[in-house]
């Protein structure tokens, strides 16, 4: 290296700036960047440029060249819409729901007590399980004829007789998202539960030296010291839920009706169902772009730095 | 507060003394309430998977099998060698041999080789790939460091749901569909990313004195890494290995696009197939069920600790 910088000034800067140390990490990043570009970006320009065609695989010869009309179609498109609300309201339930129920388990399991590393472990079964499990779980517990949701409802006397549950119009969604819900919790709570342990204990002292009561430190001390973690729980379980497809698959297939038709759905039935591969491939490239926006806008409003 | 300050000392103590007591009953109706909300599903789940037909239609449920009978597994485990189930006596013509198990049956075992066999490959491909890639991202000083770490931040954003579409072409064309080589090399999508930041946050964590140390001696920097590096980081070795495995094992959505028949599905396709037959006995879904929520379930007992460092580590990046 050494030897080249005073032989030959003019190579040497370009040695500079593309030194040993780029030449390692390049062989290096390799594999990994050849993978990635495989499996994910190439993927998704692929799918940038197929959104452009009329594709339908039930007339595979003739693929016309559209512009942007499978985007623009979105727009008059009534089952696309109602799918877009969809998956807001089951995104904004089960997003909040899993920020609350995970911030009270976090704030138990940060406790000293007997029986908390058993209560840590079993936390996970539900993060560990697939999701198909979850789904058929689920989907007995809320069976209208012989399910445990039914027959609990039945012997504390809730109901006089069993019910209908995922295949009213009005439940539907809100079981869906209690399913999953108690399937993304656990994440969520291990999550929240670092930034609860990087609070240090000297700041509890403080407060308590000032007086501040049990409420008021929780407020004042631990919420602002949670919110990298509640960032970071945000975008992870937003992302999540906006894309999520598996319940919805096995649970209910968008029924009844169009009470459960997200946008994951939706996209699966045009390109899976319609064969209409081009429009498919506009819908999912809308919803990556607005995965990107949500981040961006969680990092933008909730925290300076991730 | 400032009342307590004035009262005697007895009445003081006596106070913090319920406090400490009200405190321990509220963790522990706090800790009871959180382990039922997790296990009771589950606990249901096990329960049903060991009743009889008859056992399983009654109303209100019997929480607890009062038979309790192992057919459904043995249904599964000795499918392959039985003669075969076809449709006139699968669908429960007889109620003496139980009937309602599907002669789809025999595919479960199969299917749950398949989720290995894919889950490992990606487990060793993950390894192969991120562990360089996490070794230089963390210890080599390089021009385009960060603009490398965003790259691979951005593949982890992009959803399953928008790469289905050009794989599923792509696969096609190649003619891959239904191999579980498609699987493997889908799954690196949804896989590396993680993988790459759980060892990147591991890595940097290890000073750079080990580096340079092993440098001086004359190590290349394959060596540093085989030799110094790899040795020190085997819990986030375990964590990557882990996440890898369950997340191909659990994954549905690319797996129901790829795959066709029992050469190459996987575990929750044909669980997922059971759950839209109307003509399969619930106790028999149940028990395929429980048959794969087992593997995860023992794994993340087994190793608690590296999952929940695994799942932090890639948190503070991440």
């Amino acid at each position: 290296m050494t030897d080249t910088v005073n032989i030959q000034p003019g190579r040497s800067r370009l040695r500079a700036a593309f030194g040993y140390e780029e030449r390692s990490a390049m062989i290096f990043l390799a594999p990994v960047m050849l993978v990635l570009m495989l499996v994910a970006v190439f993927p998704i320009l692929y799918s940038l440029y197929l959104s452009f065609f009329r594709i339908k695989l039930t007339r595979p010869n003739r693929t016309p060249f559209v512009w942007l009309d499978n985007y623009t179609d979105l727009f008059g498109n009534e089952l696309f819409w109602t799918s877009v609300a969809r998956t807001v309201v089951f995104s904004v339930v089960s997003v909040s729901a899993i920020a609350v129920i995970a911030l009270l388990v976090s704030l138990l399991l940060n406790q000293d007590f007997r029986f908390r590393r058993v209560l840590s472990t079993i936390i996970l079964v539900p993060w560990a399980i697939p999701y198909v499990a979850n789904a058929l779980m689920w989907k007995w517990i809320y069976d209208s004829g012989y399910g445990a949701l039914n027959g609990l409802l039945f012997q504390l006397d809730f109901i006089s007789r069993y019910m209908v549950f995922l295949g009213d119009q009005n439940k539907t969604i809100y079981l869906i998202a209690n399913a999953f819900v108690w399937k993304e919790v656990p994440l969520a709570t291990i999550l929240l539960l670092v930034s609860l342990k990087a609070i240090p204990s000297d700041l509890y002292a403080a407060a308590r030296v000032d007086g501040a009561t049990v409420w008021s430190r929780f407020v004042h001390v631990t919420l602002p010291a949670m919110k990298p973690g509640f960032l970071l729980v945000m975008i992870y379980e937003t992302m999540m839920a906006i894309r999520h497809f598996d319940l919805f698959f096995i649970l209910t297939e968008g029924g009844p009706g169009d009470a459960s038709h997200v946008l994951s759905w939706h996209i699966y039935v045009e390109t899976f169902r319609n064969l209409s591969f081009g429009s498919g491939a506009a819908m999912s490239y809308v919803l990556a772009l607005v995965t990107f926006a949500l981040s961006y806008i969680f990092i933008r409003t909730l925290g300076r730095r991730v | 507060m400032t009342d307590t300050i004035h009262k005697p000392a007895v009445d003081y103590r006596r106070r913090q003394k319920l406090a400490r007591i009200s405190r321990n009953l509220a963790i522990l109706i706090g800790a009871l309430v959180v382990a039922i909300y997790v296990l009771a599903p589950v606990a249901w789940l096990v329960s049903s998977s060991f009743q009889t037909e008859a056992e399983i239609v009654s109303v209100p449920p019997h929480w607890i099998p009062e038979d309790p009978t192992l057919r459904n597994f043995e249904a599964i485990f000795t499918a392959g060698n039985e003669e075969e189930i076809t449709y006139e006596n699968r669908s429960g013509q007889d109620p003496a041999s139980g009937g309602y198990i599907p002669s789809t049956a025999k595919n479960l075992l199969p299917a749950m080789w398949n989720s290995t066999v894919v889950a490992t490959l990606v487990v060793i491909l993950n390894l192969l790939v991120g562990v360089p890639a996490a070794y230089a991202l963390a210890k080599i000083r390089f021009m385009g460091r960060d603009a490398s770490i965003y790259f691979i931040l951005m593949t982890r954003v992009i959803p399953d749901i928008a790469l289905v579409v050009p794989f599923f072409l792509v696969i096609k064309n190649l003619g891959m569909l239904d191999s579980i080589w498609s699987l493997v090399l889908t799954y690196l999508a949804v896989t590396v990313p993680f993988t790459v930041f759980i060892l990147v946050q591991y890595f940097e964590g290890l000073p750079d004195e080990l580096d340079k140390a092993a440098r001086v001696d004359g190590c290349s920097r394959i060596q540093a890494l085989v030799r110094v590096f790899l040795p020190l980081s085997l819990p986030s070795l375990v964590a990557v290995v882990l996440f890898a495995f369950l997340t191909s094992w659990n994954e549905f959505l690319l797996a129901l696009m790829f795959t066709q028949t029992s050469a190459s599905q996987t575990l929750p396709i044909v669980l997922a197939a059971f759950t839209s037959d109307f003509t399969i006995s619930f106790s028999f879904i149940n028990a395929a069920g429980v048959l794969a929520i087992v593997p995860p379930i023992i794994v993340a007992v087994i190793f608690e600790r590296y999952i929940v460092s695994g799942l932090t580590a890639g948190a503070v990046k991440g």
